[in-house]
């Protein structure tokens, strides 16, 4: 007995964006994106100025640091939102699936006519929303500051690197409910995804010719989007649609997951 | 662009951070003087938002929460 599955979804997900504003995620999660965003262009504004009166340096040192190009600023903050930031996102969303499951609310949930994918597929969304939006609050504020403090950076450049790394900082989240529907503890989940991310982008470092595809190399070329144009552009393709096939893997893994069992014996 | 330590353009600079701050900890701290429970004491909690910058409210809406889903 199943009734029309969008409906449902729907339903579903106005649940989940109740929670979203309720715990406040909504709220504190953007502002410490924002935070992080701002904090980049602003330290190395005042980087010679702390220096000079926080080192213990002899009278007379000279310390002439070329100011960096605004947008090596916002790679250096899309790096910043790929340790803390993904840090903070899947600390945040890690328990959404083995929370409702230890508590029995997902049992109850399910018991109703609500497809276990409709189920998934709600909490991915409303965990994308919460990346995507922290993710262009921070990122529109520190261009703002960048461009303010240190120099002007052309709007296209700005959103094709967003793109790029709303895209990477959406595979780790989707890792984030994956795990957290086959773990029972939400920090495992968390720090499972998070070392994953870590892995993987780690790999499409060190052997970029045969790993430039997957989606680890995605924060590689945001960076290269927002300061100088990527240089292989047909890996960056390949490296998109790799990453979008292997979200909707792990949707159906995780939807597959939670049918097989929606409680913790 | 000229005169970085100029009192107001630094005080321009910083005040929407030092606002950011502001907000994270009294948001902290009303859900914290709400809730019923916390995991660990209240008056430890309040500490931790008030004294640790950024980082207390952070933590309290990770981990001080125990109602949450």
């Amino acid at each position: 007995m199943r009734t029309a599955s969008l409906p449902v979804y729907l339903v579903m997900v106005q649940k989940e964006l109740l929670e979203l504003v309720r715990s406040f995620k909504l709220l504190w999660v953007p502002l410490v994106f924002v935070l992080l965003g701002i904090m980049q262009p602003v330290s190395i504004y005042y980087m010679p100025l702390l220096l000079e009166s926080a080192g213990n340096l002899p009278d007379g040192t000279v310390i002439d640091i070329p100011m960096p190009l605004g947008s090596e600023v916002l790679a250096q903050t899309l790096r910043q939102f790929g340790t803390l930031g993904m840090l903070i996102l899947a600390l945040a969303s890690m328990g959404v699936v083995s929370g409702e499951r230890n508590s029995g609310a997902a049992s109850l949930i399910l018991v109703k006519p609500v497809s276990t994918l409709s189920y998934i597929g709600s909490k991915w969304t409303s965990m994308l929303l919460l990346t995507w939006g922290s993710l262009s609050a921070g990122y529109l504020a520190s261009w703002y500051y960048t461009g303010l403090l240190i120099g002007e950076v052309a709007p296209g450049e700005v959103l094709g690197s967003l793109l790029a790394y709303g895209l990477w900082l959406s595979f780790a989240t989707t890792m984030t409910l994956l795990f957290g529907t086959m773990l029972r503890s939400p920090a495992a989940a968390a720090f499972s995804s998070l070392g994953l991310s870590a892995a993987l982008s780690l790999l499409s470092g060190l052997f970029p010719k045969q790993l430039g595809w997957n989606p680890g190399a995605l924060s590689g070329y945001a960076y290269q989007l927002a300061a100088d144009g990527v240089r292989n552009p047909d890996k960056l393709w390949w490296a998109v649609s790799a990453t979008a096939l292997l979200i909707a893997l792990a949707l159906a893994a995780s939807a597959a997951l939670l049918g097989r069992s929606p409680a913790v014996d | 662009m000229n005169e970085p330590l100029e009192l107001s353009r630094v005080l321009a600079i910083i005040a929407p951070m030092l606002a950011i701050q502001l907000v994270l900890a009294v948001i902290a701290l009303a859900l914290c003087a709400k809730a019923e429970q916390t995991r660990g004491p209240k008056w430890m909690w309040i500490l931790i938002i008030l004294f640790l910058n950024v980082v207390g409210p952070i933590a309290f809406f990770i981990a001080g929460r125990r109602n949450e889903a």
